[in-house]
């Protein structure tokens, strides 16, 4: 837990270098009373931010007959919720196909932007300009601009049906990816880079042994942006998958028209709601610095 | 940064070159439209082999009842094999027909579809087999028989039809002192106040009938039987602003819906289960009164076997009694998706599905779905549940009646209904004729914004 | 977040251009030349393929009818008549969407700010009250509205429950036409975790200095905050706008997911396009609006058209921001 402090703190005190940071103990008391009602405040907050998820667990260990009773307390606690969900949806499947589209995206990505990031933020080409203004309008703009004709072009290539028109795009780069790579580039001193050039490396091998190895935390950033983006992504697969079975759709799609397809009961529902917010809070603790870095360097949210 | 005029051209020049592209790749698409002209064999083949893929929207149980037709189907024609793609709603049907995502044969949900998908061709005529087949389209109930043709054009076979009617709980009925179920409107409303009772805070605990424009199956379309209000003229018009049968019902409702007050209404709504679930409010007697479908029948069978109910059709206004014992008819229908690699397998697929009689009592039995074709409604095989003969009379019926197909698909439908939903919540009622007219002129506006011109 | 608006950290040079031009150096900035072309190239081809030629595509297809079956047929103008004269639908959907950029955009940049302040001090507990309050940003939004239509359901529902326990009369939240936009507010300030941290660690940057300073010189909390806070918050705070309206501009997913499950209908054979908007088309966005009427309805030439005025607004949006405040480009150059 204290590890996003301690990034946090890093990252500030890192940027503030320079300046005389004061160690971590107070300065000054603080009048006990705003004290206190500082800490009232935090914990009102946080508790209000905790219930859902407490309400969400509660009800998913509840037998169908309870939930929305007026009762808040499991009388019974019905695990068995949890194996049911399992029974009445393909979720193996469709946390795979989650897995697959998240983590294709995300290679497919790197391969293509990482290369086109470090020439837009450290070579001087004709044309640089022009390629980045395009990518960041690329970014800016609202995905449903460009959504018929891709979807057209990808009917005429027979891949609907399928997550390949939202995974194979990410091969010939994706403007995000490539916005945020670009900027962390900029903060590498060049020193290192140029040393190499001096003793005869050539270019590519700049890249690979001395820009890359550099960079990796700005890589990890980006990386788990576009992994969260496809493994959240509710509007790509929609558009693309939803006409193919059930088993090919990825959990998002798959759990929006869970409690309605299927007529399942909202203890049901809930122990889905559970199984899929988990991995992500506890990769979350597994990767917290990668996360932290990433939005606190770019400020942009995936 | 800043865009230079040198920028500037070049975007230009790249837009041109796109633009360019654009027109290549629309003229590629445009090979081979809706396959009006296809020649077909002069007679049906004798023997049938190969894959064919029929795509359905059914799920669960109902899926398992297709799956045994077409079963039977792959037994007589022991070389066919057919490949189910369960659960596709229109939306995805369309996308998946588009695509030529590989569909032969088609079941859609509803008739909505059957105006947009002739007009476009994503369903191919199927006037050329019928003829050569000899299959009679004469054994169709009428009005099924309207709703799978389109500007003439025969694109569709009905599968079965569905028909509404009124839902009524005895044991409540009785409770309240009502001995027989109401056959106008004033007496659905009457006999509905006098069933609905209330919790000790004034919130609604049970209601005789709910009146709500959009609760559970009350639409425009499943009333307009009882007044027999038209939605289109024979151009394809809207009628909905001059024919007088809906005003009726709209100002029926509205003062019903007013009575029991809006807001509680409201609140009773919101808390309703799912349709389809087994918290149904009327199979857990939270309402006395429903309009339902004949697959209530099914569901009752499964997930209320307790209840003790009836069925009878839905009440007409007092100056419409003549044509009591009509309702709604609409139905799932079933057509040849354009782009079918074996049209003849298809059809023959589509022809046992739809007009094959023991195939068809088969479905109407296992979904309790009301069959279309004449010869299933004498076959002996078809089960006879009481609460089910009421919706195969229904459907027989000369005063039902079916919304006609459009190329905006529901779309008349869904306008009339959201703005009757906004209307049943604003107090008042002194422009519903402007409103109404209002009403037409967008309904007009957005199936000429849908026809190819 | 300094990142943004400088293009590099000061005293870095720039890359060869300038120095001394030897033969080593103008052969070596050739083969810098090729190699950029190489590693940009599949990104270049990505854009035209997968942005520009789509933008044009769109500009077309909006001038014709198109129903995906057949192939398009020009109608001229035929389809912004429609848009901007007979759509009672877009109306409602710009209205809805513009209610969600003034709305949503700002409160969640205040209450991201108001709870970063509090986080800012030292002390022990931070670290937990830090990841509380950013957790549920990273909570797939499915599972969130999920949870939220459950939690806010007009009967019986905790909230509901719970309110009643303080004799108030909760609304009916998701299924009331009034209260299932501010409802989806109410879900926004919950996943606000991200604007949250950015803003954080914009706080935890501003040097301790310059507060030392305004205290030596007598200045009070509010001037301190007046005059050093918000200064140095300012790049964040537009970086906030930028992407929330933006966000705005597309939302899709929250409303699309809660509509669904509030109104309780099975759709079964319908699709998602009939669900969405529910209750009374409140929650409507634009872009449900294009996504129905492309996909369907099957009018895909007035789905692009709806494109196009999107482009405009979201275009004229972008430009204004590209020139105004240099953010995403930087000052360099």
């Amino acid at each position: 837990m204290t590890q996003l402090d301690a990034t946090l703190d890093v990252t500030a005190g890192a940027r503030a270098a320079g300046t005389p940071q004061p160690a971590r103990e107070r300065r000054r008391r603080q009048p006990v009373l705003l004290w206190v009602a500082e800490h009232v405040v935090l914990v009102a907050l946080a508790v209000l931010f905790v219930a859902p998820v407490v309400f969400v667990f509660l009800t998913s260990v509840m037998n169908n007959d309870q939930a929305l009773t007026s009762s808040l307390w499991p009388d019974h606690w019905a695990w068995s919720n949890y194996v049911h969900v399992f029974d009445v949806a393909p979720l193996a499947a469709w946390f795979g196909n989650s897995a697959m589209y998240a983590v294709l995206a995300t290679a497919f990505m790197l391969v293509s932007s990482v290369p086109a990031a470090y020439a837009l933020a450290r070579i001087e080409f004709r044309g640089a300009n022009l390629i980045f203004l395009a990518i960041i309008v690329a970014m800016l703009l609202p995905p449903q601009v460009v959504t018929i004709p891709q979807y057209v072009m990808w009917t005429k290539l027979h891949l609907t049906g399928t997550l390949w028109p939202l995974i194979l795009p990410n091969l010939l780069g994706d403007a995000f990816s490539i916005f945020l790579l670009r900027q962390f580039f900029l903060t590498i001193p060049n020193e290192y880079a140029e040393a190499a050039r001096i003793d005869g490396a050539g270019e590519l091998r700049v890249i690979w042994k001395v820009v890359l190895p550099m960079a990796k935390p700005g890589i990890a950033a980006t990386a788990m942006f576009l992994f969260f983006h496809s493994w959240n992504d509710y509007y790509g697969p929609l558009l693309y998958t939803s006409e193919s079975d059930p088993a090919h759709w990825p959990v998002a799609l798959g759990m929006a028209t869970f409690k309605g397809a299927h007529s399942v009961d909202w203890s049901t529902t809930m122990a889905l709601t559970m199984l899929v917010m988990v991995p992500v809070v506890v990769l979350f603790f597994f990767a917290q610095r990668a996360f932290v870095e990433g939005v606190t360097l770019t400020g942009v949210k995936g | 940064m800043r865009i230079t005029p040198r920028a500037r051209t070049r975007v230009a020049a790249v837009a041109v070159v796109a633009g360019a592209a654009t027109f290549a790749l629309s003229a590629c698409g445009s090979g081979s439209d809706g396959g009006a002209d296809q020649k077909i064999a002069s007679a049906a083949p004798t023997h049938l082999s190969g894959t064919v893929s029929l795509w359905h929207f059914f799920s669960d149980r109902e899926a398992k009842v297709i799956q045994g037709v077409v079963d039977d189907f792959e037994k007589a024609n022991p070389d066919v094999k057919v490949v189910v793609h369960s659960g596709q709603d229109d939306e995805k049907l369309r996308k998946a027909i588009a695509a030529g995502n590989d569909v032969d044969v088609a079941i859609s949900y509803s008739t909505d579809i059957v105006g947009n998908f002739c007009q476009s061709g994503a369903f191919q005529d199927l006037a050329k087999y019928i003829a050569r087949d000899k299959v009679d389209i004469g054994q169709l109930l009428p009005t099924a028989r309207n709703y799978t043709e389109f500007d003439g054009k025969r694109c569709a076979m009905p599968v079965l039809a569905d028909t509404y009617g009124l839902y009524y709980n005895k044991a409540l009925l009785s409770k309240a002192g009502i001995d027989a179920p109401p056959k106008t409107l004033d007496e659905l409303e009457s006999d509905a106040l006098k069933l609905t009772t209330y919790n000790s805070d004034g919130s609604i605990k049970t209601l005789g009938f709910n009146p709500w424009m959009g609760y559970q199956e009350m639409a425009p379309a499943h009333l307009a039987s009882a007044t027999g209000a038209k939605w289109l003229d024979d151009d394809g018009k809207s009628v909905v602003g001059s024919d007088p049968g809906w005003k009726e019902l709209i100002e029926w409702q509205k003062s019903f819906a007013e009575k029991i007050g809006i807001d509680k209404l409201k609140k009773f709504t919101a808390a309703s289960a799912d349709e389809f679930s087994a918290q149904n409010d009327f199979e857990i007697g939270r309402v006395a009164m429903n309009l339902d479908g004949e697959w209530r029948v099914a569901f009752m069978k499964d997930q209320a076997p307790k209840v003790d109910y009836g069925t009878v059709p839905f009440p007409t206004a007092a100056d419409h009694t003549d044509l009591y014992g009509g309702g709604y008819i609409t139905g799932n229908i079933g057509g040849i998706a354009k782009g079918s690699k074996n049209p003849e397998l298809a059809w023959a697929l589509l022809k046992y599905l739809t007009a094959d009689t023991s195939a068809v009592v088969k479905l109407a039995n296992g979904l309790q779905n009301v069959p279309t074709i004449s010869s299933a409604f004498d076959s002996p095989d078809l089960v006879r549940d009481p609460h089910f003969e009421t919706f195969l009379k229904i459907a027989q019926d000369k005063n039902s009646l079916t919304t006609p197909p459009s190329p905006n698909g529901a779309g008349y439908q869904l306008a009339f209904a959201d703005w009757w939903q906004k209307y049943q919540t604003t107090p008042g009622t002194s422009d519903l004729d402007a409103q109404l007219k209002k009403v037409d002129d967008q309904i007009n506006a957005a199936a000429s914004l849908n026809s190819v011109p | 977040m300094t990142t943004l608006t400088e293009t590099r950290p000061a005293g870095v040079p720039r890359t060869p251009a300038g120095g001394p031009a030897t033969r080593r150096r103008s052969g070596l900035r050739r083969h810098r030349q090729r190699v950029a072309l190489l590693l940009v190239s599949p990104a270049l081809l990505g854009l035209l393929i997968f942005f520009v030629y789509p933008l044009v595509a769109t500009v077309f297809y909006s001038f014709t009818h198109y129903d995906l079956v057949s192939s398009p047929r020009w109608v001229g103008l035929a389809n912004y008549k429609y848009l901007f004269t007979q759509d009672p639908s877009v109306v409602q959907a710009a209205r809805n969407t513009l209610w969600f950029v003034v709305f949503m955009v700002p409160i969640r940049i205040v209450c991201a700010a108001a709870v970063a302040a509090l986080l800012t001090r030292p002390r022990r507990t931070t670290g937990v009250f830090r990841t509380i309050f950013y957790l549920p940003a990273l909570v797939p939004p499915v599972a969130s509205v999920l949870a939220f239509v459950y939690l806010f359901n007009p009967g019986l529902g905790p909230v509901n429950r719970i309110l009643k326990v303080f004799g108030i009369e909760g609304p009916l939240w998701f299924n009331d036409p009034h209260w299932a936009k501010p409802s989806l507010l109410l879900l926004a300030i919950w996943m606000m975790g991200d604007v949250m941290i950015i803003i954080l660690a914009a706080l935890l940057d501003v040097p301790r200095d310059q507060y030392e300073a305004a205290s030596i010189d007598g200045a009070k909390g509010y001037q301190k905050a007046w005059f050093i806070t918000i200064p140095n918050l300012r790049p964040v705070i537009v970086f906030s706008v930028v992407t929330g309206v933006i966000a705005a501009l597309q939302y899709f997913t929250e409303a699309a997911v809660a509509a669904g499950v509030a109104s309780g209908k099975a759709l079964v054979g319908e699709g998602t396009g009939a669900g969405l908007g529910y209750p009374e088309g409140s929650t409507l966005t634009y872009p449900q609006w294009l996504y129905v009427e492309g996909f369907s309805n099957y009018a895909l030439g007035y789905a692009s058209a709806l494109a196009v005025v999107l482009f405009v607004v979201a275009g004229g949006f972008v430009v204004f921001l590209l020139r105004r405040t240099k953010a995403f480009t930087g000052s360099g150059s």
